[in-house]
């Protein structure tokens, strides 16, 4: 039974990775990473509403 | 065309069917943007015989709000001129390949290019926890970016979080996020920070590297001073209005309507140093403080924590002059100016008593 990982995949905005379980040529089950961390919601703590704009545009 | 263009970037901008005119036109729009005159001839020259760069692109702890930067430009001509001037070779958002047949792409080119090829750089590079919080097919940002910029002939790094760690690195800095510039050393490294950064600015550097064989001057920061060695505030189109005093001092009032001053409003143009008003936005639509809000000093280090909140006004404005360059401007300077903006506070405020004072007679 062959797990396959997909990493990392393109054409999108964002690190993605896909793990698949292979079987008998069906996809079985599937996982879905994203694999980048900013913390936007902890930078954004405490900070003066009128930019929380610019800064979760960044997202 | 004669066989000595063939391969040339010339040559195959003549196949896509781009015309002399508009080879030229953008030979022109270049040289004014680095700031050379009658430099245009001497770019078409060297755009006729260099042949295309290999360039890879990587993406860390970003939005890929430089790609869109990158890949918007409305003109179909400068947008095919840039695509060809920049032979990128591997750039997750546009590339074709996925997972290993990617990573191959980029193998391909440190491989087979070592020493020859460009890369640009967008988004910050975590180095916190062993750098897990950015991981590109299973390798941490931090290994790939030594890797990749390590055996390259130069790195550009677009836009605030390349430069200096930018949003992922404003307070608290969750991540540990940097720039490239504190992620690896003894590399060759220019600069174009911005949120986002503008694509006339990197193809402006690039064709600078194919014209000169060298990387534009840059200032301490390293960001190169064609781009980043006016103030916004000094050629803001609003500068007569700031010296003549008439300031916007509500969203929608009659001098907002009427394209005052945005300077009481927060715009942090006085202390940005970026050729926004002059390069401008869309293929020169229009720019930020044009559309009406103020700069909110994205070029300026650490910007998300140093200009906000990005709608207070500025406490100290940096004197007049339009000859000043971020290097120029030193604390005392900025010192003088605001005992200087202080006294005027001092003299207005006295003057407004004694008026008070008169009404009261």
């Amino acid at each position: 039974m062959p797990k396959i990982a997909i990493d990392p995949i393109t054409r999108i905005e964002g690190h993605l990775r896909i793990e698949a379980q292979v079987e008998g040529g069906k996809v079985k089950d599937a996982w879905a990473s994203g694999t980048m961390f900013r913390g936007i919601e902890l930078i954004l703590k405490n900070r003066d509403p009128r930019d929380c704009w610019a800064f979760a545009q960044r997202i | 065309m004669g066989k000595a263009n063939e391969g040339t970037i010339y040559d195959s901008l003549r196949k896509r069917g781009v015309s002399r005119r508009d080879f030229m036109k953008f030979c022109s729009l270049m040289a004014a943007t680095l700031a050379l005159p009658s430099g245009a001839g001497r770019i078409a020259e060297a755009l006729e015989k260099a042949k295309k760069p290999s360039l890879v692109w990587l993406e860390f702890q970003d939005c890929a709000g430089n790609t869109e930067s990158f890949l918007r430009a409305s003109d179909p001509t400068v947008v095919q001129i840039v695509l060809d001037i920049l032979s990128v070779d591997y750039h997750e958002t546009i590339m074709a390949p996925a997972g290993k047949q990617a990573e191959k792409s980029l193998d391909d080119v440190v491989k087979n290019q070592k020493g020859k090829y460009l890369v640009v750089v967008e988004g910050s590079i975590p180095l916190k926890d062993g750098g897990v919080y950015c991981t590109v097919g299973g390798k941490a940002a931090i290994d790939t970016v030594k890797e990749v910029c390590g055996g390259a002939l130069a790195t550009i790094a677009i836009g605030a979080c390349a430069w200096d760690g930018g949003i992922p690195a404003a307070n608290p800095n969750p991540t540990g996020a940097v720039g490239v510039k504190d992620a690896v050393k003894g590399i060759t490294l220019i600069n174009l920070p911005g949120c986002p950064a503008n694509v006339v600015n990197l193809t402006a550097t690039v064709v600078h590297y194919l014209t000169f064989g060298s990387l534009p001057l840059t200032d301490s920061m390293g960001r190169p001073l064609f781009a980043y060695g006016t103030r916004i505030h000094d050629g803001c189109e609003r500068r007569a209005h700031y010296d003549a005093g008439r300031f916007v001092r509500q969203w929608g009032d009659y001098g907002h309507q009427n394209g005052w001053c945005l300077y009481e409003m927060g715009c942090k143009g006085p202390e940005t140093y970026k050729n926004c008003p002059a390069v401008r936005w869309n293929q020169g639509t229009s720019w930020p403080v044009e559309a009406g809000h103020g700069c909110i000093g994205c070029a300026a280090p650490r910007f998300w924590d140093t200009m906000s909140p990005f709608y207070r006004r500025l406490p100290k404005v940096p004197g007049f002059g339009v000859e000043t360059t971020a290097d120029d401007v030193g604390i005392g300077v900025a010192a003088a100016t605001a005992a200087a903006v202080a006294a005027h506070g001092i003299i207005r405020a006295v003057k407004h008593k004694t008026e008070e004072e008169r009404e009261e007679k």
